[in-house]
């Protein structure tokens, strides 16, 4: 049996749920929206970031659109149908990982060319140019893409968006935010910083925009992996 | 001709034994029931069966195959497991069509399956709207979509309404006419015995019982009559002397063993003792399945009084 019909089915099954349609929509709401507004109060040390400032809160619908994508699947038994149409577990996660990565890549790139723009528009005089700013809007799909599918992973691991979400969201908002103001090096290296590197100006740390995206890419197959080892082993 | 074979099945979980070294298979052409009291193994059997579950020991196979080794299972196999495996805020419709593309499934078989198990009026409803029994219809919808020639059903009449047990009697019945392999489990003898052909019994993961249902009753279920009479000294007497095995309550209600109401009732008429009831007992073949599985319930209630 070939992977498309197994791509297909997981693919019918995001485009008919309101709630993730709905999280889609929230990436490029709250990231262009809350740009915009950081971006009316900027000053000039960082002008790409005074673009994608919005990131930290589109990030959050990306976490919540890969978190309850694979939730869905863990209640109610939806699993055990899913799994009895595609019994391949690994071909069906494999499906399951790409009906989230493409739409969050097609969103997520939009979002960064939408917000890119309402940006340069804001900032006038101030703003970034062309070249940093393509690769702001480059990185920022690609970030959320990544945020996206570390979700994904976490929750078919923890097969459940409650828990998942209850872990990532406290994660970004205070461990993240706090440990890395306070120390430079390591933190530089968690999943959301290392990403958004590519969103900066400059950046003083070891990675550099294109190595900070794929440090995040690592988080990403890292959490895959895992879920997808969790997945095999365990009955369900 | 597509069979199921199950040979020393055994699963445990945590050192429990849930199924125990089961050891059958189910013919296609006839209705097989799955019977036993909840908590049996019935419906870890079925993950066993459908790979969901991996074996401690043993194996069960479909057509000569191990489930996931089948080729879009679904043309092959149609399961019922969980009435709420479709997600709540999708609507029926596109849980079929999600399903129906993940095995290359026409997509007009959606609308023939819903058709089919009642479905159609409301198949563009949210499915968190559907009672209980419409989502078992939705479940087995689910399981015909393939138009699989092995169909299996886990506890399909629960939730159903007296309607709904009727139709999918008929259902069950007309899928194994066709000569589809239908396996039902189910803990409900009485409800069991008015569709299969066939009984499997099982208890605390072991099986019990492998029978045709016409056999199970034969050799389990004891003719009982039950007589109420103004004259019970007389009637005492007519049934001593004939041998009868008869008892009699503190309301002063008969009961006579291994016997028809047809004998009976012509031994009473002929001796002219006068009768106030005479009736065969209905519930002899429920209580034939108690008395085989009543040391086998694992959690069983202190009986209580009527």
């Amino acid at each position: 049996m070939s992977f498309a019909p197994a791509l297909h089915a997981e693919w019918i099954k995001i485009r008919t749920l309101r709630s993730l349609l709905g999280a889609l929509a929230a990436i490029l709401v709250a990231t262009a929206a809350f740009s915009a507004l950081a971006a009316t109060d900027a000053d000039d040390s960082d002008p790409l970031f005074s673009v994608f400032f919005g990131i930290n809160f589109g990030q959050v619908a990306a976490i919540a659109f890969g978190t309850t994508a694979v939730a869905s699947e863990f209640r109610g038994g939806a699993l055990r149908l899913t799994l009895s149409a595609v019994p391949d577990r690994g071909r069906w996660f494999v499906a399951k990982a790409t009906a989230i990565a493409l739409p969050a890549l097609a969103v997520g790139l939009l979002t960064g060319f939408v917000t890119l723009l309402v940006g340069r528009s804001v900032l006038g005089a101030s703003a970034p140019g062309w070249s940093a700013g393509l690769r702001g809007a480059v990185g920022c799909g690609v970030h959320l893409t990544l945020m996206a599918l570390f979700a994904a992973g976490l929750a078919t691991v923890l097969r459940s968006g409650m828990a998942t979400l209850s872990v990532l969201i406290p994660f970004l908002l205070i461990v993240s935010f706090v440990v890395g103001d306070l120390s430079g090096g390591v933190a530089d290296f968690l999943p959301d910083r290392a990403g958004q590197v590519a969103l900066h100006s400059g950046w003083d740390g070891t990675l550099g925009p294109w190595s900070g995206l794929a440090v995040t890419a690592l988080w990403a197959a890292a959490a895959l992996l895992a879920g997808a080892w969790s997945l095999r082993r365990r009955d369900v | 001709m597509t069979s199921i074979d199950v040979r020393e099945l055994t699963k445990e979980y945590g050192g429990r034994r849930v199924v125990d070294g089961l050891d059958f298979s189910v013919r296609p052409g006839r209705v097989t029931g799955f019977l036993g009291p909840n908590g049996a193994g019935k419906s870890t059997t079925f993950r066993l069966l459908l790979g969901l579950d991996r074996p401690t020991a043993g194996t069960a196979t479909i057509g000569g195959e191990a489930y996931p080794r089948l080729r879009e299972p679904l043309r092959r196999v149609g399961a019922l497991l969980d009435a709420g495996a479709a997600h709540g805020s999708r609507t029926a419709r596109d849980h079929l069509l999600a399903l129906a593309a993940s095995n290359r499934v026409p997509a007009r078989r959606v609308d023939t399956v819903l058709e089919e198990t009642g479905l159609a009026a409301v198949a563009r409803r949210r499915v968190r709207t559907y009672s209980l029994g419409m989502r078992q219809r939705l479940g087995i919808a689910a399981a015909l979509l393939g138009d699989p020639e092995v169909v299996l059903l886990d506890e399909p009449a629960n939730g159903l309404d007296p309607e709904g047990i009727i139709w999918i009697r008929a259902l069950l019945r007309r899928l194994a006419a066709e000569g589809r392999t239908v396996l039902v489990s189910s803990h409900l003898m009485g409800e069991t015995a008015a569709f299969a052909d066939h009984l499997l019994i099982l208890g605390r993961g072991r099986l019990l019982a492998d029978t045709p249902v016409r056999e199970f009753i034969h050799a389990r279920v004891r003719p009982h009559v039950r007589i109420r009479t103004t004259d019970p000294a007389a009637l005492s007497d007519l049934l001593a002397r004939h041998g009868h095995d008869a008892s009699r309550d503190e309301a002063g209600t008969w009961i006579v063993r291994h016997t028809r109401v047809d004998d009976l009732g012509r031994l009473m008429s002929e001796a002219g003792v006068p009768v106030l009831e005479l009736a065969t007992r209905e519930a002899t073949l429920e209580e034939a399945y108690l008395d085989l599985t009543a040391s086998e319930t694992e959690f069983t209630a202190p009986p209580q009084e009527a």
